[in-house]
């Protein structure tokens, strides 16, 4: 179901980005021919951004794509990495409860108060701080369940996923994985 | 506990944290939310958690939200999702196969060939692990064919991916001035010239190597058909254009940066469907990519921005620029010192996470000193090139030596990374002393 709702929130981004590039091309297209514009460009792909940059988070998490500095863990053993890469993630969840909460606020906030960006368009303050809270709390699951499920793999001796031979050098494919994600 | 002291053991917190596997971004924003919450609550000199939570949360949220929320920063996910279009849509190896031809006959062609093609990569990609990831599929296999030096066959592109960060569009110019708050269009300018300079310096580098040792690149003896370089060269016209639309768009003044990533993306769709080169589905995986990519990227960047906040509350860089001035360093001795710092945090950790650790003290220093910060940026993304291709983690040596696998051992591709690394340290060296290099195109924009 997670997983599901990962893809879901990961194609919502592309079509965020997708957006963003319409957008922005439109504008300089619109005021190269016509001399015009679309009105509000700059607040609507702010919020676009928002959307692009935090809903893939909790994809990126499953990918185990945030960036990492192997240097010193590969050379413990498997055991001591898959307890560091555990260690990373519940220090993952530590820092990413203070956003959410205060994600919570300030779109709970914008919701009730009707706040909105002065413009042509008036658009509301609400959607990007909502999409800013969803993505996170769905970055946040998604850790969590990760730390459950290394704990286990762990607590029967199974490696835990990004894990390697101790005293190996980082591996060009780790280094990929890590810096440019599948 | 003061707030400096808070900062400064902060520092080592966040380096402790890193060395023993933490995500960059969460450790970054963990030890800043914990740090801020600690100043807030000692403030008055009792500890007073509760008065600590909403300022701590406000500053956590605000920072992070205000870096994402904005218009500027739209040309990342946009210049990134250019790199993986262009990829897919067959544009960024144009420059390649076109030098190969071209270069065909000239003693270390390929290898010439494989470093202009990484420059091409690089004006369109911005990145130099991606740079180094697709040349070296493409390059170091020929090239080990043919009987090129395992060394040459692997060096010259783990070299010339470096150029990535230098030549516009640039993901480490992007993250640098969005911590200086500087002209990225004019860091964009400012890096062409020095990764000029660099590409002819490891173009010299395989040509005397070559001259010494000719067996260390055997001469090709196919035939060329005839027209082939023509076409070649006719086949490169839309890495071109991008190329074009970016820096010509950008010192005509007819774009913004960001502008310029949107229409450059928008063309490279253009191209690529029109040519038939690019599908719905190869569309949709490349900005699946971008998706991910950015969002790995902006996470770190907003830590950092809060990491940024909470310094600046600990009132740490201004005692370093204190304790800098008072011991009378020159200009020179400085920046031998932030040459001997990037240099050795480079053997370690990623240049994203060198930057957002080290600009936040760095900057005021900087400031005071009286650099220009374009110029400085230049140094220190000229710094971080370096970085990438030093022992004992050079990223773009490794990622070379994932492509090769047993065929050439890492050891071997270091030893021949040695002879480019002495032309980048000349190349830094230049920029140092004469910041024309760098200025010369963003003064005359």
């Amino acid at each position: 179901m997670l997983a599901r709702i990962e893809r879901l929130l990961l194609d919502l981004s592309v079509v965020a980005i997708a957006g963003l590039g319409l957008l922005i091309t439109a504008s300089v297209v619109l005021r190269a021919g016509f001399n015009s514009g679309v009105p509000d460009t700059v607040v609507m792909v702010r919020e676009l951004m928002v959307a692009a940059i935090v809903l893939p988070l909790a994809a990126a998490t499953t990918a185990r794509a945030h960036i990492v500095v192997e240097f010193v863990a590969k050379r413990l053993p498997v055991r001591v990495q898959g307890a560091l890469i555990v260690l990373g993630s519940v220090v993952g969840l530590l820092a990413l409860a203070p956003l959410i909460w205060a994600g919570w606020r300030e779109a709970s906030h914008a919701l009730t108060s009707g706040g909105f960006f002065f413009g042509q368009l008036n658009l509301p303050k609400w959607p990007g701080r909502v999409i800013f809270l969803v993505g996170m709390a769905f970055c946040w699951l998604r850790l969590l369940l990760l730390v459950i499920g290394d704990l286990r793999r762990l607590s029967a001796g199974e490696p835990v996923p990004g894990t390697s031979v101790p005293g190996a050098m980082p591996t060009g494919e780790s280094i990929e994985r890590a810096v440019k994600p599948r | 506990m003061d707030p400096a002291t808070v900062g400064l053991v902060a520092f080592a917190a966040v380096i402790g944290l890193l060395a023993i596997r933490v995500p960059i971004a969460f450790a970054l924003a963990a030890v800043a939310t914990l740090g801020s919450f600690v100043v807030f609550a000692t403030r008055t000199g009792d500890f007073l958690p509760a008065r600590a939570i909403r300022p701590t949360t406000s500053i956590v949220f605000s920072n992070s939200f205000d870096l994402i929320h904005s218009y500027d920063l739209s040309m990342i996910p946009l210049f990134i999702a250019l790199g993986h279009v262009a990829y897919r849509a067959d544009i960024t190896t144009r420059i390649y196969h076109a030098a190969r031809v071209w270069l065909a006959r000239v003693p270390g062609g390929v290898a010439m060939a494989s470093v202009v093609g990484c420059g091409g990569f690089s004006a369109i990609t911005g990145s130099s692990i991606a740079c180094a990831s697709t040349m070296g599929r493409i390059c170091s296999p020929e090239m080990l064919r043919m009987g090129y030096d395992p060394r040459l066959a692997t060096a010259s592109v783990a070299a010339g991916g470096t150029l990535g960060s230098l030549i516009p569009p640039s993901v480490l110019f992007i993250i640098y001035g969005i911590f200086t708050e500087t002209s990225i269009a004019k860091l964009f300018l400012a890096g062409i010239l020095p990764g000029l300079l660099s590409l002819a310096g490891f173009l010299l580098v395989i040509l005397v190597w070559v001259r010494r040792d000719p067996a260390a690149a055997p001469a090709w003896t196919g035939e060329i058909p005839p027209g082939a370089r023509r076409a070649a060269a006719w086949a490169a016209w839309p890495a071109l254009l991008l190329f074009g639309i970016i820096v010509g768009g950008i010192y005509g003044g007819v774009f913004t940066a960001t502008e310029s990533a949107a229409v450059c993306l928008a063309a490279a769709v253009l191209i690529g469907l029109v040519q038939g080169k690019l599908t719905a589905r190869s569309l949709l995986e490349a900005l699946r990519e971008t998706a991910i990519q950015t969002s790995s990227i902006f996470l770190i960047a907003a830590a950092a921005k809060i990491f940024v906040a909470f310094i600046a509350l600990t009132n740490v860089a201004p005692a370093i620029v204190e304790a800098v001035t008072a011991a009378e360093l020159s200009s020179a001795v400085l920046l031998v010192a932030i040459a001997a710092i990037y240099l050795l945090l480079g053997m370690f950790l990623d240049p994203i996470g060198i930057m957002v650790l080290t600009l936040p003290l760095l900057i005021p220093l900087v400031e005071t000193y009286g650099f220009d910060l374009i110029w400085f940026g230049v140094v220190v993304i000229k710094l971080l090139e370096i970085g990438l291709v030093t022992p004992p983690v050079g990223l773009n040596v490794f990622v070379i030596a994932n492509v090769v696998g047993d065929r050439v051992p890492i050891d071997r591709i270091f030893a021949g990374i040695l002879r480019f690394l002495s032309v980048d340290v000349l190349v830094l060296v230049l920029i140092v002393a004469f910041p024309i290099i760098s200025l010369l195109i963003p003064g005359a924009a």
